[in-house]
């Protein structure tokens, strides 16, 4: 072996590169981790595709009965919300790749390599954050807007009376929720990042969007109010509450105050601990 | 050039690493050896800036890792080869570090070559054997062409050819005038590649010091010569400047070779039934050296020391 690799390392050597590295390479670096997993395509693939198909077998469900409803229950019917029913899964989807885009690193060990190539931490985790919230906003809006669309062609083709894109409620909710879409998948990263295991951060954000859902439905008005703190329904106090009123959904202003204290806790959380913790 | 200055890890009231200071000098190969759990990697983690010491400091070419400005271009490391996600391939592996430190494709595609996986670039790492993760690790490693070199415990887990590869390439690498730091929990692995040793046990530093000194003290040799004939044959040698003891119906030569002794019986036709070399034991030169170096360090506990070398000399020898 030994002549030839010779002549390998003498080449190694004659080709050095130096530079100083900058945020481009590590932010380079990270969508190349990202666009080379099929897990990534299969999760938000998945949740992109679900989504719209949750939307229409809604939308069907309720066009094929539609002429058996009361007219109480056709009147309070709010066909808008309704082509947003598959946005749930979008959510999820789009979460568990956040928290995916971090864990895997610490499950594996390869976190070591990323921190070795990129020793100043708070670029890793900037770098990330923006990979996986541009691409969550991106895939987010054409969901919603596909959610929309698609819902409102099945609605129409039963007769259902149905807003268009062109008004601006229905923009607000429709582009809302889709600029909406990275909170949960940056609370992903963060727990990523808190936990170190994927099941850990999954089951957080989880945990995080279901529980005061599930609560808000059960619990009296008193507790309602603190519920109303929860990072969903701060986002919905912007996107949704125009279109559906509760208890649970704040003026826009203090929803948008409730997210961003949310996202500050959480990412600023995340960026104490991977500055301070041994990788 | 790598420098530790009273480097000092403890997790709770465990003391990993206990007031190291050493300098790894450049150009040379620098074994790095210690019992399982003395304390190795760890220390190779703060080089890296990866776990932050507890006390004292450590710099690469005068700065912390992460004041590096180009940090894969002056230092590669392999710590762990398995610690790479199963689902990428090894191009697309080795894709994501090249673009963190803005080398260019070729690059890739180069150490890819050097460590012969070229043909297998395309398969998942998951997939990839022990050494072929090695061989992985060490293009990661050598992608930034840096002049300094750390691998973690490289041969661990190889079968014989790929240690003879490894070996090789460390001297190429050496030769080349590269610094490499490398990491073994076997004394033997280090006689033919380092140059100079660092020896740990529990976290403390026990010798620092060229493998010159350390082999010249574990060859201090004798020659077993089992003869009928005995009797007449020790004063020919003793005449022929050996000297000679007797010990378990053998005669024990020390300072004169193998070859001479035979010669010198084939010449007065003495029969003889056995000659063989016995090196002194490696455990038993370590302890030689090490007891040397304890007046310097001043109060390592010998039970340490001796631990430390019976792990060391002690199973399975690879060479």
């Amino acid at each position: 072996m030994t002549s030839e690799t010779m002549t390998n390392t003498a080449a190694l050597t004659s080709s050095a590169t130096v530079r100083a590295t900058t945020f481009i390479n590590t932010l380079t670096s990270e969508w190349v981790k990202l666009t080379t997993l099929r897990s990534t395509f299969v999760t938000l693939g998945a949740g992109v595709v679900l989504s719209i198909v949750m939307t229409a077998v809604v939308a069907l469900a309720v066009g094929s009965t539609w002429d058996s409803w009361s007219l109480e229950q056709q009147t309070q019917f709010a066909p808008v919300l309704m082509t947003m029913s598959g946005n749930v899964v979008l959510l999820i989807a789009s979460a568990v790749f956040g928290a995916l885009a971090v864990s895997s690193e610490y499950s594996n060990g390869m976190i070591r390599l990323t921190l070795t190539a990129t020793p100043r931490r708070g670029q890793v985790l900037l770098a990330k954050l923006l990979l996986v919230s541009s691409t969550t906003l991106v895939l987010g809006v054409i969901t919603t807007v596909g959610m929309f669309l698609v819902g409102r062609a099945v609605l129409e083709s039963y007769g259902i009376p149905i807003a268009g894109l062109g008004d601006t409620d229905v923009q607000r909710l429709v582009i809302g929720l889709g600029v909406a879409t990275p909170l949960f998948p940056v609370f992903g990263v963060a727990l990523g990042i808190i936990l170190r295991s994927t099941a850990g951060a999954i089951t957080a954000a989880m945990g995080l969007l279901w529980l005061p859902q599930v609560f808000g439905e059960l619990l009296p008005s008193g507790p309602q109010k603190v519920l109303s703190l929860a990072p969903q329904f701060g986002a919905d106090s912007l996107t949704v509450a125009h279109f559906a009123e509760s208890p649970l959904y704040s003026d826009p202003a203090t929803g948008a105050l409730i997210v961003v204290v949310w996202l500050v806790a959480f990412v600023g959380g995340a960026y104490v601990v991977l500055q301070r913790r041994d990788a | 050039m790598i420098e530790l200055r009273n480097l000092t890890k403890r997790y709770g009231d465990t003391v990993a690493v206990d007031d190291l200071s050493f300098t790894i000098a450049p150009g040379r190969v620098t074994g790095f050896l210690g019992p399982n759990g003395a304390g190795k990697s760890t220390t190779m983690r703060m080089i890296l800036g990866l776990d932050a010491p507890s006390s004292g400091e450590v710099s690469v070419n005068g700065r912390a890792y992460g004041k590096l400005p180009a940090p894969m271009h002056e230092i590669g490391a392999l710590l762990d080869p398995k610690a790479i996600h199963g689902g990428r391939t090894a191009y697309n592996h080795l894709r994501w570090i090249a673009e963190a430190g803005g080398f260019p494709r070729a690059r890739i595609d180069a150490v890819l070559d050097l460590v012969g996986l070229t043909d297998v670039a395309g398969r998942k790492a998951g997939g990839f054997s022990l050494g072929m993760s090695q061989r992985l690790g060490i293009a990661t490693a050598l992608l930034g062409d840096p002049r300094i070199l750390l691998f973690d415990e490289p041969v661990n887990g190889l079968d014989p050819e790929g240690i003879r590869w490894i070996r090789s390439l460390l001297q190429q690498l050496a030769a080349e005038g590269r610094t490499i730091f490398v990491s073994s929990h076997l004394m033997s692995e280090m006689e033919e590649t380092a140059d100079h040793i660092v020896v740990i046990g529990r976290g403390r530093l026990i010798a620092d010091t060229s493998i010159a000194e350390f082999t010249q003290r574990s060859s201090s040799s004798h020659v077993r010569v089992v003869s009928p004939r005995a009797v007449e044959l020790a004063p020919l040698l003793e005449r022929a400047g050996a000297t000679v003891t007797v010990g378990d119906g053998a005669l024990i030569v020390t300072g004169m070779e193998a070859a001479a002794i035979g010669r010198l019986a084939a010449q007065q036709q003495i029969e003889v039934h056995e000659l063989s070399t016995r090196r002194a034991s490696l455990e038993a030169a370590f302890m030689e050296l090490t007891q040397d170096s304890l007046d310097y360090q001043g109060g390592t506990p010998d039970a340490t020391v001796a631990e430390t070398a019976r792990a060391l000399a002690g199973t399975g020898t690879l060479s």
